[in-house]
């Protein structure tokens, strides 16, 4: 371990007791907030918290991640550093793989650091259907505060590397409408392995931002503390009670509890806890933005793991609900999504320095659920007609993006001889990075599990700050929604306005891109 | 099979691990891939696996362009000279 990430651990975690001692078979420990799940939205909400002068407790169930032990190569990152391996998935047709992160950072630390504010006609959505009192306004100081905290900027067209430059061609030759994205991102060199642990420490996830400053701030982290149940009193939240890797029983009491363990695991942890749900949405409503991708051989050496992964999207069909952004990684992620077989796999895979490739994502109308038979969640999920109608119009989109840009072949995800067109649910091979909506907000309780300011409909200071909450499809990476939204509740928790102005100016300034 | 495949294969839920190494298992033999070959979904599990390993390997991966070592000392050395995290 480097001296700085030995630092850096021992400020993170661990940091303050607070009020803390010790009993007979395990120990309790008091603070204002108690936090569960250390990632978008419980990292974001203890450090707003703790920075406010909150006394906060953050509990993740997953470990600290050393960054010195990350390796660049997938197999072992996955296993390393996502819930299962990386391996959940959803049944149903298709059957989608469901990538998670599990750590100090959650997801934020296997994500593509994509950056966007959640669109202003979502917004509008969520107050004509859902009666949420959000808008581009109000939260504008949210995100702001968030993307100076994170350092969010556009990729440079340097940076973005061949990959990009092929999607940007193609774009450009069909008057598409497109861009560079914008990043969490400082002192990015390009290493090509966002997914599998940044090397560099570039991508600015939250374990080593928002985390780091509740340390500083006072607030105890707890990682390898898997919290069983949410103590209530009466009609009011006191607390939680948790496990820790050695068997020993946590009980923290705290005057409010905020969870944030990600859209499958929340609505879980509010089921086995016993907290009524007179809206029967819980678990319920889950979106995915399922999305597949396409390689294609071009004449140029694309080295598509040179440089930033996702750096470039093309947004012309996104009113139709298709997002399309460039993805890529080393040869054996590469080489596990490339749609070919046999002879054919293999001689692609030895022009793997000329390969690129492009995704796309579908802002989905279908709807999942979360429940948890025998202790461990099942995940149904169906794709709709509509949402399958979508793929096909992708994908289609994909073949002309990739011919415009001059490809000599084109790898569509689909079975040999089933043109875009034709394609059906089953034939189509998915993944979903953003699940979202099992606790969904909604201002009557009969509706949702949450209310306008994330508190639980029926109980009284139990907060939910993740992708739960969020109560439709975005149709962009939700990672700022969900810190936004965490902001704002950590602000009202405080009492006080959110102000854009950073916590720290001579910290925040250094921070601020160029 | 390599480390991190192990390491990969070992991090998943128990009927899922039992059946990767069962899929690996067969997609490495010529009559298993056949048998693997009647359910499509199963067929293409097994390909990525073998994939995934195969393209493991530091000299597969270095032939295509790719030095994960590399990487990781660029990124140790930038971390260490800037004092980040």
């Amino acid at each position: 371990m480097s001296a700085a990430g030995s630092g850096r651990r021992s400020a993170a975690v661990g940091a303050r007791t607070g009020h803390a001692s010790t009993r007979a078979g395990g120990s309790r420990l008091e603070a204002d907030f108690c936090v569960v799940g250390a990632g978008a939205g419980g990292a974001v909400a203890a450090a707003e918290l703790a920075e406010g002068g909150a006394r906060v407790i953050l509990l993740e169930q997953g470990p600290w991640h050393d960054p010195d032990a990350f390796t660049a190569r997938p197999p072992e990152m996955l296993g390393r550093l996502y819930r299962d391996g990386g391996q959940t998935a959803t049944l149903g047709s298709p059957p989608i793989a469901l990538p998670l992160g599990r750590g100090l950072g959650g997801t934020t630390l296997v994500n593509s650091g994509t950056c966007f504010r959640t669109p202003p006609h979502v917004l509008e959505r969520w107050r004509r259907e859902f009666g949420l009192q959000v808008d581009e306004d109000s939260l504008a100081p949210c995100f702001e505060r968030v993307e100076r905290a994170l350092s969010v900027a556009a990729v440079t067209p340097e940076l973005a590397g061949a990959n990009a430059g092929v999607a940007r061609r193609g774009a450009e030759r069909l008057g598409w409408s497109h861009g560079f994205l914008r990043r969490n991102a400082r002192g990015c060199v390009g290493s090509g392995v966002c997914a599998f642990g940044c090397p560099t420490s570039a991508k600015q996830h939250t374990g080593i931002t928002y985390i780091p400053r509740a340390a500083a701030a006072g607030a105890r982290i707890v990682p390898g503390a898997d919290v069983r149940e949410v103590l209530v009193e009466g009609d009011r939240a006191r607390g939680v009670l948790a496990r820790t890797g050695r068997g020993r029983r946590v009980q923290v009491r705290a005057s409010a509890v905020v969870l944030a363990c990600g859209t499958i695991h929340t609505p879980l942890l509010l089921e086995r806890s016993g907290i009524p749900d007179a809206s029967r949405q819980r678990g319920r409503n889950l979106s995915l933005h399922p999305a597949t991708a396409a390689f294609a051989l071009m004449d140029e050496v694309v080295d598509m793991a040179h440089g930033v992964p996702q750096s470039f999207f093309v947004d012309q069909f996104a009113s139709e609900g298709i997002m399309i952004e460039t993805i890529a990684g080393p040869p054996a992620y590469a080489a596990a999504s490339l749609p070919l077989d046999g002879a054919a796999h293999a001689a692609a895979m030895a022009s793997y320095r000329h390969l690129a490739q492009i995704g796309l994502m579908v802002s989905d109308t279908s709807r999942g659920r979360v429940r948890t038979p025998g202790g461990r969640p099942l995940i149904r999920y169906d794709l709709v007609e509509a949402d399958v109608a979508k793929f096909r119009a992708g994908l289609a989109r994909l073949q002309q993006l990739f011919e415009a840009a001059g490809a000599r072949e084109v790898y569509l995800p689909l079975p040999a001889g089933v043109p875009p067109e034709r394609a059906t649910a089953r034939d189509l091979k998915l993944m979903g990075f953003h699940p979202l909506g099992t606790a969904r907000a909604h201002a009557r309780a009969t509706q949702g599990v949450t209310d306008g300011n994330l508190a639980v409909h029926g109980v009284r200071d139990l907060y939910v700050a993740d992708g739960s909450v969020v109560p439709s499809a975005l149709g962009v990476n939700p990672q700022l929604t969900i810190m936004a939204l965490a902001t704002r509740l950590a602000f009202r928790l405080l009492g006080r306005e959110v102000t854009a102005a950073p916590h720290r100016p001579e910290e925040e300034k250094s921070a601020c891109p160029s | 099979m390599s480390g991190g495949l192990q390491r990969f294969i070992a991090a998943a839920p128990w009927p899922q691990r039992a059946g990767l190494r069962l899929l690996l298992a067969l997609g490495r033999r010529p009559r298993g891939a056949a048998l693997l070959g009647r359910v499509p979904l199963l067929a293409q599990l097994a390909r990525s696996l073998v994939a995934l390993g195969r393209y493991d390997e530091p000299a597969v991966a270095r032939a295509l362009g790719w030095d994960a070592a590399a990487v990781v000392a660029r990124g140790r050395e930038l971390r260490r000279r800037e004092g980040r995290p």
